[in-house]
């Protein structure tokens, strides 16, 4: 009688596994579209970046740091098919003798003047900030004691700087003289020192992390004004 | 007399269980080879071999129209191809078919917000909910 009951059992489960579905979780490509109107937004000129000097707390910086994210991104965007933008040496060129300042950012006819003598259909030009910030921070660990012949409980302090750098980014549309895109991307990076690692990173060169995290930025502002693909998960059912 | 009476009862009964097993025969034939168009399906799949996937799945749509599995995986299968029209298409019969699946739900949800975002007019994709996964 038991056996039967048990074989009656095993019969319910199998076919309690029979009927149900098993998931299979799949990436797909889909395509991203532009978020501007690629077919009139060709053609751009990239201005230098501009430093925003009303902040207080903004770290001192080269000043060629402006143009070093603008060259960034004119690198970016030449690599999509979709867009043809002035080369860093012919804006060079174009630009003799005008230093671009940050009062520009709100003169659109200006812009628009300075697109029409490019030749291109938008003129991207911005802002950025950088400054950091620094706190002291505590590290909890174990830590092997040869007295109590065991792992104790054990902390050390150190100071967290994080670097956070916002850059605006506009697009003014020459033909119309209206900013089509105005958005701010903030990129931020930390740094754990000692107090004397600390001293060091404030009196040393921070050029090549404000340069990376200006790459980050422009990196996300390419790709969404990029058509481009993004992976998303489907659910297969077996 | 008894004994040819027992014989001929075990004889019709055994007949009977014959023929009962070869109806289930022809039709789990059938739902053998649907699933095992789908398992190798999804391997494809899995590889990102999605027109050897919409192949399979669409003889498995041939053989049992009212296979929503199939109608489902045609749909994440299609719009792997970019064909969103026709992955549409095919999420709705899944849907239409099993209407409590939420993973039928969610690729069609998912579907539909991926088409607003491309630019096609679908403003009712972000009012359709995202069901949950976990019970």
């Amino acid at each position: 009688m038991k056996i039967v009951r048990r074989i009656g059992i095993l019969l319910g489960i199998l076919a309690l596994c029979g009927c149900s579905n098993t998931v299979t979780r799949v990436s797909i490509p889909v395509k991203v579209e532009s978020e501007i109107d690629i077919t009139r937004y060709s053609n751009f000129a990239v201005l230098p970046f501009v430093s925003e000097k009303q902040v207080e707390r903004n770290e001192k910086l080269p000043p060629e740091v402006g143009e070093e994210i603008a060259s960034v991104l004119r690198r970016g965007l030449a690599r999509q098919k979709h867009f043809e933008v002035v080369s860093t040496q012919e804006t060079a060129r174009l630009l003799t003798g005008e230093t671009v300042e940050e009062d520009w950012l709100s003169d659109t006819k200006h812009l628009s003047q300075l697109g029409e003598y490019f030749e291109v259909k938008a003129v991207i030009i911005g802002s950025f900030r950088f400054y950091s910030d620094s706190r002291p921070r505590r590290y909890y660990g174990e830590r092997y004691s040869v007295r109590r012949q065991r792992y104790v409980l054990d902390y050390q302090d150190y100071m967290q700087k994080t670097y956070l750098l916002s850059l605006r980014v506009m697009i003014v549309d020459v033909e119309t003289e209206q900013i089509v895109w105005d958005e701010s991307y903030r990129r931020s990076t930390a740094e754990a020192h000692t107090i004397g690692s600390f001293i060091f990173s404030q009196v040393g060169p921070q050029a090549n992390t404000i340069r990376e995290l200006g790459r980050r930025a422009v990196a996300e502002f390419t790709r969404q004004i990029s058509p481009h693909y993004e992976s998303e998960d489907r659910y297969l059912v077996n | 007399m008894i004994t040819v009476l027992r014989y001929g009862q075990l004889a019709s009964i055994a007949i009977l269980l014959c023929w009962m097993l070869s109806g289930c025969a022809i039709i789990s034939r059938d739902v053998t080879r649907t699933e095992a168009y789908n398992r190798f399906a999804i391997k494809a799949a899995e590889a990102q071999l999605w027109n050897e996937a919409v192949f399979r799945w669409k003889q498995v749509i041939s053989i049992d129209p009212e296979d929503s599995k199939a109608h489902n995986n045609l749909g994440v299968a299609y719009e792997a191809l970019g064909n969103i029209d026709e992955a549409i298409a095919s999420y709705q019969r899944a849907a239409e078919l099993k209407p409590n699946n939420k993973y039928y739900r969610l690729n069609y949800r998912r579907c539909r917000i991926h088409l607003r975002r491309s630019g096609g007019n679908d403003e009712e994709a972000l009012q359709l909910d995202e069901p949950p996964l976990t019970e």
